[in-house]
């Protein structure tokens, strides 16, 4: 069976918008989060949120938008695209760069790409006003194509001329993890040598602030305060968004290209609470599930799990059932993996979030770091037993574990392993 | 959102100015929308709205396009004639023009359908889509474009002394290139280790373009197809060279009928290289005739209804983006 490799990674994100930014956040523990303008409303209980730095994507007008220097995207181009299609573009440069990649190497019938994001409520909203009040007839032609979930695998692969498997994934916080499992099988089975995996989100008022409506966001006004997942005081997520892009590769492919991948893809399981629409099993069943598939596929023991990055988004039913799941798979003295979740510096991704921390696992496993859970004052004391490591270690992890969950009980567990 | 839809939609009735005048606020949302365009256009535009009158149509329309063209291709707009191509010489492709559309329609209070889109090729087409549209006058038919192998087919003249590259055309012409290649068999002698298109060969040029519109573009009596084996020059006047053309010169041709009376056709017709001038005839006049039985058989109604039966019937594509969705 052939074996996956990650061979390049790209980053915008609310803590870096390169792979050397994101890894020095990383172990320093340095946040994304600001007293975010557009929430700054009396009206709008929710104050923080953790947006991308030097992108400007306020207008619904693309032709407003700024972006830094090194990224030039042409008019018929961008017209297509949400701000997060903007983020996964420049993301996705990074990444072919990263990996050393030809565009002989990009556009062929093997290589695929496998995206996820939540489109962009905020371009739809836009458009549905427009249509309403100027006529069906008067919208931008391009408005469903940058709006609609999809909006980033079309863009992608149309720009970068991608002739192998294309798909978006939509299960919302596991979308990009589930993406980049299949995108994994694809290359197991022999039907693509390379892959990108895509994760991205807008980040603004209409993808975020719906979900203060549920009471999932936290209403914190410190932005030191506001992500705190496994502290008892936690009240929330915080929202970011971004783009980011990995380069999945088959090793005959990595022998080829002589390239040094970051890491190895293991495997991944996956399972279901069949619970709730939107609130995880309170014991975690579903997440477990998903770990012991994981495990089992990829003949990992508990034992020889290094770090686990945790799905973990500050809220207080999530957190609480992640904890009981990972000491349900953690059980014995010898398995104590590091836990932390990066969230506390982020936020939380949605759509974005398993790419991201895949993302961030194997920079960890690269540079020889294990990123803290930043901001706990008092843990949870349903996490006892766990060891949730509350500043950066200077240990490379061999075997990392990535968690995602999302709504309708949706559950995602990836393992990534140090490259021999 | 009004219920009814404006009585102009679809329709060539006289475009009428709404009611209520042209207020600051409309002023403000014309500037809103046309913010990406030059100060010309937006002025035209409010011109245009004020009064209605129809010669501030072009600056509006030739400002819409400019702004959806890349900025590196804007410089053939600027000195463009009308015979630039939306597609091939500005990078325009069909959701642009639809976004030229919308905003037109924005723009100018308009609305135009699909269907009508899809024949207008040129700079010189939307003009007078335009033009036409606001001064509820027929659109013209469509320019229909032709490509050099058609050219071959269907003209009695032959290589190599065929001197067309492509050929389009509309109600009120035909429109046609020639690229000088230097291979032309003549320019060996004319002139010695000097090539130089010959004035004659110029005007020869404009003939076979001439030819083609009797042949393809022009409306005889029903029934009646002018054969190509009957049409013969006759006479020219007004000859005038203004332009050397040689090699790497692109001939851009264009002929208008005077007048047309079985059996003398008469043209004008004119030649630039670039925007400059190159030569000139004010009249040239062929002979043509009918061809004697027609070579398509006219079929019955209902067998001709048959055959499209049988064939399944093909609708017009209107224009379209080409979603996948």
């Amino acid at each position: 069976m052939p074996r996956v490799f990650i061979t390049g990674l790209g980053f915008i994100t609310s803590i870096g918008n390169d792979a050397a930014r994101v890894t020095q956040s990383l172990r320093e523990l340095r946040h994304g989060f600001e007293l975010y303008p557009p929430f700054q409303d009396p009206a709008i209980p929710v104050k923080i949120a953790a947006p991308v730095r030097e992108f400007a994507m306020g207008s619904t007008d693309c032709e407003d938008w700024t972006f830094p220097a090194p990224y030039v995207i042409k008019r018929e181009i961008l017209r297509g695209m949400a701000p997060h299609g903007v983020y996964a573009w420049c993301a996705m440069q990074q990444a072919i760069g990263d990996a050393k990649l030809s565009d002989a190497d990009v556009s062929n019938p093997l290589t695929g790409l496998y995206a996820a994001s939540g489109g962009s409520p905020y371009l739809m909203g836009h458009m549905l006003q427009r249509m309403h009040t100027h006529g069906v007839m008067r919208c931008s032609p391009l408005g469903i194509v940058a709006s609609i979930s999809g909006t980033v695998q079309f863009n992608l692969v149309a720009h970068f001329k991608i002739k192998g498997s294309s798909c978006g994934f939509a299960s919302a916080c596991a979308s990009s993890s589930h993406a980049l499992g299949f995108a994994y099988d694809d290359l197991v089975l022999g039907r693509q040598k390379r892959m990108f995996v895509v994760g991205a989100e807008d980040c603004n008022v209409d993808a975020i602030l719906p979900f203060a409506g549920m009471r999932a966001l936290s209403l914190q006004t410190d932005p030191n305060l506001a992500s705190r997942p496994f502290d008892t005081a936690r009240d929330g997520f915080v929202g970011t968004g971004g783009g980011v892009v990995l380069v999945l590769e088959t090793e005959d492919e990595v022998m080829r290209r002589g390239v040094k991948p970051y890491c190895e893809v293991l495997g991944w399981g996956q399972s279901s609470d069949g619970h709730n629409v939107a609130i995880s099993h309170p014991e975690g069943h579903g997440l477990k599930a998903a770990m012991e598939n994981a495990l089992r596929y990829t003949g990992t023991a508990p034992e020889a799990v290094d770090y686990v990055n945790a799905h973990a988004t500050s809220t207080p039913i999530g957190d609480a059932s992640e904890a009981r799941a990972l000491k349900a798979i953690f059980t014995t003295p010898a398995a104590r993996p590091a836990i932390s979740s990066t969230k506390s510096l982020t936020g939380h991704g949605l759509s974005l979030a398993g790419a991201m921390e895949s993302g961030f696992c194997a920079l960890a496993i690269r540079d020889g770091f294990m990123p803290g859970s930043a901001h706990i004052t008092k843990l949870d004391p349903e996490c006892e037993g766990l060891n949730i490591i509350r500043s950066t270690l200077p240990a490379r992890p061999a075997v990392v574990l990535n968690n995602v969950s999302g709504f309708g009980g949706a559950n995602v567990s990836l393992v990534f392993k140090q490259a021999s | 959102m009004p219920e009814a839809a404006p009585s102009h939609l679809g329709s060539n009735k006289p475009f009428v100015l709404p009611a209520k005048p042209f207020a600051p606020e409309d002023e403000a949302s014309l500037r809103e929308a046309l913010k990406r365009c030059s100060p010309s256009t937006f002025e035209a535009a409010v011109q245009f709205r004020k009064t209605g009158n129809p010669e501030h149509l072009p600056a509006v329309v030739i400002g819409v396009i400019e702004r959806f063209v890349e900025p590196d291709l804007r410089t053939k707009l600027k000195d463009a004639d009308d015979d630039l191509r939306l597609i091939e010489d500005l990078g325009i492709d069909s959701l642009t023009m639809m976004e030229i559309v919308i905003l037109v329609e924005d723009v100018l209070q308009m609305s135009i359908n699909n269907d009508e889109l899809r024949n207008l090729r040129t700079v010189g087409d939307v003009k007078t889509f335009i033009d036409c549209k606001v001064r509820g006058l027929d659109l013209p038919k469509p320019t229909k474009f032709l490509p050099i192998e058609h050219i071959a087919a269907v003209m009695p003249i032959q290589p190599p002394f065929l001197f067309l590259n492509e050929a389009s055309f509309s109600s009120s012409g035909a429109n046609g290139k020639y690229k000088i290649t230097g291979q032309e068999f003549f320019l060996q002698g004319h002139f010695k280790d000097n090539p130089v298109m010959p004035a004659s060969i110029m005007l020869e040029a404009l003939g076979q373009l001439a030819v083609l519109f009797l042949l393809e573009g022009a409306s005889t009596e029903p029934g009646k197809v002018i054969s190509p084996n009957t049409i013969f020059f006759t006479g020219c006047e007004g000859v005038r060279a203004h332009r050397v053309c040689r090699p790497g010169d692109i001939l851009t041709l264009s002929i208008k009928p005077k007048r047309m009376k079985m059996p003398l056709a008469t043209f004008e017709g004119a030649i630039r290289v670039g925007q400059e001038k190159a030569a000139i005839a004010e009249e040239i006049t062929m002979t043509f005739g009918f061809a004697e039985a027609s070579s398509q058989p006219v079929l019955p109604a209902d067998s001709a209804a048959k055959v499209n039966g049988a064939n399944g019937t093909h609708a017009p594509t209107p224009l379209r983006a080409a979603v996948n969705a």
